[in-house]
């Protein structure tokens, strides 16, 4: 192969690539991963949550958090018992996709009433209470209902 | 003469990689709703692989929100369909599309069932053959508004330049997989085969994609 040649290949192919595999348009940080991990060992919840965290810290300086994220964790604190943070999650999802608007109202209306009845019975509600998915899981403050 | 074929065969490739089937595109339906978010529901699995249903729902989301779609966040919407009585992926596929979109305010829906997923253990390679349905249909009208076929044949490469070394590595990584399969990048592969070929199979970008620039 003459020189010229050479350095075209080398250096067009990847040029012609990068043409071809579209950049990515959000920071994922391994979300499916992170996704697969919790629904093949839904015990290790806790790694799950602190990913979705991980996910939004690296994503939102760049301003490439992607869609779903902000939600995801949100139902995350949610089925924790943190219903005020949940809350807050909800509202940067449907602020910053509104095509959420109406799932998001949903879930803030949800977790709203959790919240309120939490504060009228004035007792910590268990996690197996409320959600058959948290059965396997502790409660973080390890306070068990009687 | 050698080097004209090599030339033209990198072309050949390049233009297979980029334009795929320059075929006309059949994607008229899913044009004209133009649905901007798609809600992303459990997967329906008639495979032996009990893992292939969570490897597939795990992914889809990447392919379509770098394709430029809104999508919904799988888990709680898998949550809230249990709530709502529909634990089995398979009553939620039975469902009205219409009364899913409501619920979740979604233009469309992106149903995905495993028709195969059989794994064949060798002493140095494990091929794994899928077949994958992808259907999505509107929010508004139950209409299906696109449909792809997905067949793959995947091996786990790896890697190496040969020699008795390579052989002990690949006897080594097959014995991994025997035990504990990473089906990763097989589901991804399928998700970009399937939505990424357009014109052609795939799906047309979505509204972000069309805004991107800023």
């Amino acid at each position: 192969m003459k020189p010229a040649t050479k350095f075209l290949f080398v250096f067009l192919f990847p040029v012609v690539l990068m043409g071809c595999g579209a950049q990515s348009r959000y920071l994922w940080s391994g979300y499916d991963t992170k996704m697969y991990g919790y629904y093949k060992n839904p015990v290790e919840r806790e790694d799950f949550i602190q990913g979705l965290k991980e996910i939004i810290d690296e994503s939102e300086p760049a301003g490439k958090v992607p869609p779903g994220i902000y939600a995801e964790y949100g139902f995350a604190l949610f089925e924790e018992g943190n219903h005020q943070q949940a809350v807050l999650y909800y509202e940067k999802e449907a602020k910053q996709w509104p095509e959420s608007r109406t799932f998001m109202n949903k879930l803030i209306a949800m977790a709203q009433n959790r919240a309120k009845t939490q504060k009228e019975n004035k007792r910590p509600v268990g996690m197996t209470e409320t959600h058959a998915s948290g059965n396997a899981v502790k409660p973080l403050t390890g306070e068990t209902t009687k | 003469m050698k080097r004209v074929f090599l030339w033209l065969s990198a072309i050949f490739f390049i233009l297979l990689g980029c334009v795929h089937q320059a075929e006309m595109n059949k994607q008229d339906k899913f044009l004209s709703a133009s649905p901007r978010s798609i809600l992303i529901i459990p997967v329906v699995n008639s495979s032996v692989d009990v893992t292939a249903a969570n490897y597939m729902l795990s992914t889809l989301s990447v392919p379509l929100a770098e394709r430029g779609y809104y999508v919904f966040p799988i888990n709680a919407v898998k949550r809230v369909l249990e709530d709502d009585g529909l634990s089995d992926s398979s009553l939620v596929h039975a469902a009205p599309p219409t009364r899913l979109a409501n619920l979740f305010g979604a233009d469309a829906i992106l149903y995905v069932a495993i028709e195969q997923w059989d794994a064949k253990y060798a002493v140095i390679t494990t091929t794994t053959t899928v077949a994958l349905h992808y259907v999505i249909k509107d929010g508004k009208t139950d209409d299906t508004l696109w449909e792809n076929r997905v067949r793959m044949v995947y091996q786990p490469s790896s890697g190496g330049g040969g020699g008795l070394g390579d052989l002990v590595a690949k006897v080594v990584i097959a014995a991994i997989e025997k035990a504990s399969p990473n089906y990763m990048p097989l589901a991804r592969q399928a998700n970009i085969n399937a939505f990424t070929q357009y014109p052609g199979t795939g799906i047309p970008s979505g509204p972000y994609a069309k805004e991107q620039g800023n």
